[in-house]
């Protein structure tokens, strides 16, 4: 308009606008002339009691309960019932037994992802095909009303074990939420299929315990102010967090002169932040490098004989299981007096490509500076042979006897946990049978065929296979789990899996394969408590702050209104209300567990509650001070560097009774490298939490998605900083940009883990979503995974 | 505007009555096409024939109703949903505090400002803090509650003071946003209703902001040759 001349427009304007006006004077149409429908402007009601005036603000304390390791403190500054800008715990650094809770980048993006306006608002029943993501908005009722009879309908037809929900850990670290709502119904009604395990520590979570008994090898962050060495091996908690105090404790522990090694394909920003030395590895051969420090350290007579000699079980041919001959002990194997090949660090340095002399100079140094901690992350367990690496930590503790002495460490799965409180809504599934969770897509596709060899439990054979998934604030139906492309056929289907009912906050790549899709609440719409995964002495109190956006609804009312159809609504809630549910927990938490933790409304004063302790928690002190009491809970009683069970199970090739080294399928040394020269991982990202947040904004800003590659190996390939590659192998292809830098091994490239899938019509992924191209063949012992392990090639786009 | 002795409200009749059917012809056009009956009636009358020659989006809606078949509704309703409810990324968020804030977030302060005028009119949306008082259908329908109000009201002053909050909201709040509204919806649809829809909804105001400041322009001087 505004292009024409002045005159010429206002003339031209008023005549259309003449026009427009006799024109809309004469319709007479009465749905037009009579005015709109149902008016949604109403008169004004009293004041209505939203929190905070106009002018004055009040800060709300909350927390969210997302898969993170830590719980940080959320303070929501409301004014007139909204959030006009959030903030973090304020309390200062320095008292380590009360240390702050800070948000990292993540936190601080919460005020964008609640009033973002791709919040999912309404239910939707989905009318397209399953997966085209063609939906229809319904009401409560009728979503509602379509779960109870798909419940009752494929209960009744294939049985309970057909029922799953699904691994899901968007909203899992408070008292209640959709998997525990859709279970406690579910249960309620006939039971369910039962999942084992998880997808962060799987392989290690079931290969600890056949050295130590359980998975508890952790000591507390505490402890590390003892030691005066700590190797953290693969693991990350600048970026992944882990538990929100930790980096205090470990900054602490450098400052009382702890040497820190970080072992990592990756110069991550752990290694930036604390390491004294990183020690770059190729995935998949920890082991070696692990063999050979303890070929060091026994050829050396550094290790530490008479820990090996009272507590250990298969470290030398003197102290083997009845009926198992010498050459099979440790000390044999490192030696290579079975095999012809002694575990050198020269040996070692052909497969894991770290120095021999480094090697030498790491075990020498673990083996001489007591006490000292070696630390495991999980990152190196979700490979091929993930067992042999938690196992292979186990061991070098134990061959220099920091296990169970302060600042020392038991290395393993290393969980630790002292400060729990009551989970008032729990489930008792009538239904015993279990898969390991990886193997759900199995269970889909020949779930009656599985059998114990699958790592099925409960039962000797399935009734059906899974008819019927919740999937409930996760991405594990699509987007997380491995082989995309794999899953994504199987869902399509639409005669395999009948039913799938997603309940999320946004529109992720499973919720697109939801037949009903409903829209949950963040954590501001609700109450809950915080808790971190088992490792910090802290929760955090959830207040609810705002009442739910649209028509958001929590999980656990959607399902006590689809208990209320089925007839179990009483047994379901006992008459509580999530608030009800907190306080219940403060409460017998009080009662049953520690006196002193603090009433409701001291607690949601407060926003947090700190656990006190005189001294540090220190994994299996108890075997180690008294050990002819105190026996590790496995079948010798003692820590079992070689275990009758793994030998018994007599697959010695994948399964070994000691941890050993095992060339993995797509690792360096598979033949699949001449087509797929590359190795690639993932890494958890500091702008996500797995896949959480990947749709916002803000945090693409501070850390935008974008695959590593060496120097050496984009060079060999014409690939410059910046480029967009293709990343492909035979199970799928993703496009992706590049960052061309020495932080990453030559040989190795990375993707962040977490992106939504974002197929072009060829199915070609537009966002590097890593799931594309990994593999669903679990890991041999526990079925888990190995999504880590993976050859691909690269090249320009 | 011609000098009369007509009351000043007798006056303003069919220029306001003009401006509510506009009003609400827009409000049922950007509202869930489920009316049936509504949409076949103005395929019935060609309520559209006549703007369809002098603007553009009328003959586009023209063309639109006159092939208008049930079918084409429920299409359409998918259309709708897909544009303004999700789920997921949305054709074209409507509501203006998207299109002003600069993290395009819904309830920051424009969303607010909104309210308040509401709750000075002793209104308020019926699902407020549960959803954005500033969605589009709910700005039309407070201009065509101010045009009714202006429709009851008898005293000169009153009506100048009711045409200038009508002048303020558009200019200080429907036309900062509308725009860029219009321009998803257009970018993002190939459904002739909301391509022509988007066309007249963003000409229309800009018309009825300046024929408001007019005929206000007007009234005061009628006021003063009265006085």
């Amino acid at each position: 308009m505004s292009e024409k001349h002045p005159l010429t427009n206002i003339l031209a304007n008023k005549m259309q606008r003449r026009t427009f006006l006799k024109w809309s004077g004469a319709i007479g149409l009465p749905v037009i002339a009579g005015g709109i429908g149902t008016k949604m402007l109403v008169k004004r009601k009293k004041e209505a009691k939203a929190v905070g005036t106009k002018d004055n603000e009040q800060i709300i304390s909350t927390c969210s309960v997302n898969n993170c390791g830590g719980r940080c403190v959320i303070k929501a500054h409301v004014k007139d019932g909204v959030v006009v800008r959030v903030s973090t715990d304020s309390q200062g650094s320095g008292d380590l037994s009360a240390p702050p809770l800070r948000a990292c980048v993540r936190g601080r993006n919460y005020r964008q992802m609640l009033y973002h306006p791709d919040r999912l608002k309404y239910p939707m029943k989905r009318v397209g095909k399953r997966g085209e993501g063609k939906f229809k908005r319904i009401s409560w009722d009728e979503a509602i009303e379509t779960i109870a009879s798909e419940v009752k309908r494929i209960g009744d037809k294939y049985g309970p074990e057909s029922r799953y929900d699904n691994y899901a850990s968007g909203q899992c670290w408070g008292l209640h939420g959709g998997s525990a709502s859709v279970r406690k119904l579910l249960s309620l009604t006939g039971g369910f299929l039962n999942y084992r395990n998880d997808y962060s520590s799987g392989a290690g979570n079931v290969a600890t315990p056949f050295t130590y008994g359980t998975n508890n090898s952790g000591s507390s962050f505490d402890s590390l102010l003892h030691s005066k060495y700590i190797i953290l091996w693969g693991q990350n908690p600048s970026e992944m967090i882990f538990s929100t105090p930790y980096r205090e404790y470990l900054m602490q522990a450098k400052k009382n002169g702890a040497k820190i090694i970080v072992i990592d394909p990756r110069y991550t920003d752990t290694a930036i932040a604390f390491a004294d030395e990183w020690i770059s590895i190729l995935p998949t051969t920890d082991n070696a490098m692990m063999d050979a420090m303890g070929y060091v350290i026994i050829t050396e007579n550094l290790h530490d004989q008479a820990f090996l000699d009272k507590y250990c079980l298969g470290f030398d041919g003197e102290h083997m299981p009845d009926g198992i001959a010498k050459e099979e002990s440790l000390k044999s194997y490192l030696l290579g007096e079975k095999d012809g090949t002694p575990k050198t660090p020269e040996w070692a340095e052909k497969i894991c490509r770290v120095p021999a002399n480094k090697i030498r100079e790491i075990a020498r140094e673990y083996a001489n500076t007591k006490p000292a901690a070696l630390i495991q992350g999980w990152g190196p367990q979700r490979h091929a042979y993930g067992e042999q690496i938690m196992r292979g930590g186990a061991q070098l503790a134990c061959l220099t006897g920091n296990v169970g002495k302060l600042g020392g460490w038991a290395a393993g799965t290393g969980y630790w946990n002292r400060s729990n409180i009551v989970f008032p809504f729990s489930y008792d599934n009538p239904v015993k049978a279990s898969i390991p969770c990886f193997l759900w897509t199995k269970a889909v596709e020949m779930g009656t065929e599985m059998t114990a060899a699958d790592g099925l439990k409960g039962t000797e054979r399935l009734n059906a296979n899974i008819k019927l998934i919740f999937n409930m604030a996760g991405n594990m139906l699509i987007n997380q789990h491995a082989d995309i492309n794999k899953t994504r056929k199987l869902l399509e289907d639409e005669s395999k899996v009948e039913f799938i009912v997603v309940s999320d906050i946004f529109m992720t790549p499973s919720a697109k394969f939801a037949d009903i899709l409903l829209p949950g609440t963040t954590f501001f719409e609700r109450y809950d408590i915080g808790v971190p995964w088992c490792f910090g002495d802290y929760v955090v109190f959830g207040e609810k702050t705002i009442e739910p956006l649209f028509e958001c609804r929590d999980e656990y009312d959607v399902f006590a209104a689809v208990a209320d159809k089925l007839g179990v609504k009483e047994k379901y809630t006992e008459g509580r209300t999530i608030l009800d549910l907190v306080k219940e927990s403060v409460e017998r938490t009080r009662k049953e567990l520690d006196a002193s933790f603090p009433t409701f409304e001291e607690f949601r004063q407060k926003g947090v509650h700190h656990f006190k302790y005189d001294a540090p928690l220190v994994g299996y002190k108890e075997q180690i001070d008294d050990f002819e009491k105190n026996r590790f809970e496995t079948p010798s009683g003692k820590i079992e560097l070689f275990s009758k069970t793994l030998w018994d199970m007599n697959q010695h090739d994948e399964i070994p009774a000691i941890a050993k080294y095992i060339p993995s399928w797509e690792g360096p040394e598979d033949p699949l490298k001449a087509q797929y020269p590359l190795q690639l991982i993932s890494w958890h990202y500091k702008r996500r939490c797995h896949s959480t947040y990947d749709n916002q904004e803000w945090l693409e800003e501070a850390a935008k998605q974008e695959m590593w590659l060496n120097p050496k190996d984009a060079d060999k390939r014409g690939i410059k900083d910046g480029d967009r590659v293709q990343v492909f192998n035979d199970r799928g292809s993703l496009l992706i940009d590049v960052k061309v830098t020495p932080r990453i091994t030559p040989g190795v490239t990375g993707i962040p883990q977490g992106a939504w899938y974002t197929p072009d019509t060829n199915g070609q992924d537009q966002r590097g979503s890593v799931n594309v191209l990994t593999s669903q063949r679990p890991t041999p012992l526990a079925k888990a995974t190995p999504q880590l392990t993976n050859l691909v090639e690269v090249k320009k786009a | 505007m011609a000098l009369t002795t007509e009351p000043l409200h007798i006056q303003l009749q069919p220029f306001l009555l003009a401006r509510k059917n506009f009003y609400q012809l827009l409000h049922l056009l950007f509202s869930m096409p489920v009316d049936v009956d509504a949409l076949i009636g103005i395929k019935r009358d060609e309520i559209f024939e006549e703007l369809g020659e002098f603007h553009e989006g009328g003959k586009i809606l023209d063309g639109y109703f006159k092939h208008l078949t049930v079918e084409q509704i429920k299409r359409e309703q998918q259309e709708f949903q897909r544009l303004f409810i999700g789920p997921g990324l949305l054709g074209a968020p409507p509501w203006e505090s998207y299109y002003r804030s600069r993290e395009q977030l819904l309830f920051e302060e424009w969303t607010y400002q909104i309210r308040e005028l509401y709750h000075r009119f002793g209104l308020q949306y019926c699902k407020e803090n549960n959803e954005p008082d500033d969605h589009l259908l709910l700005e039309l329908e407070f201009m065509i509650h101010l045009t009714d109000l202006c429709f009851q009201e008898t005293k000169d002053d009153s009506i100048e003071k009711l045409l200038a909050t009508q002048i303020s909201f558009i200019e200080e709040h429907l036309l900062i946003w509308i725009a860029s509204f219009c321009e998803k919806v257009i970018e993002n649809t190939s459904s002739q209703l909301y391509l022509g829809a988007a066309m007249l909804l963003e000409d229309f105001l800009s018309f009825d902001l300046e024929s408001l400041v007019e005929v206000r322009e007007g009234s005061i001087l009628c006021l003063k040759n009265i006085h």
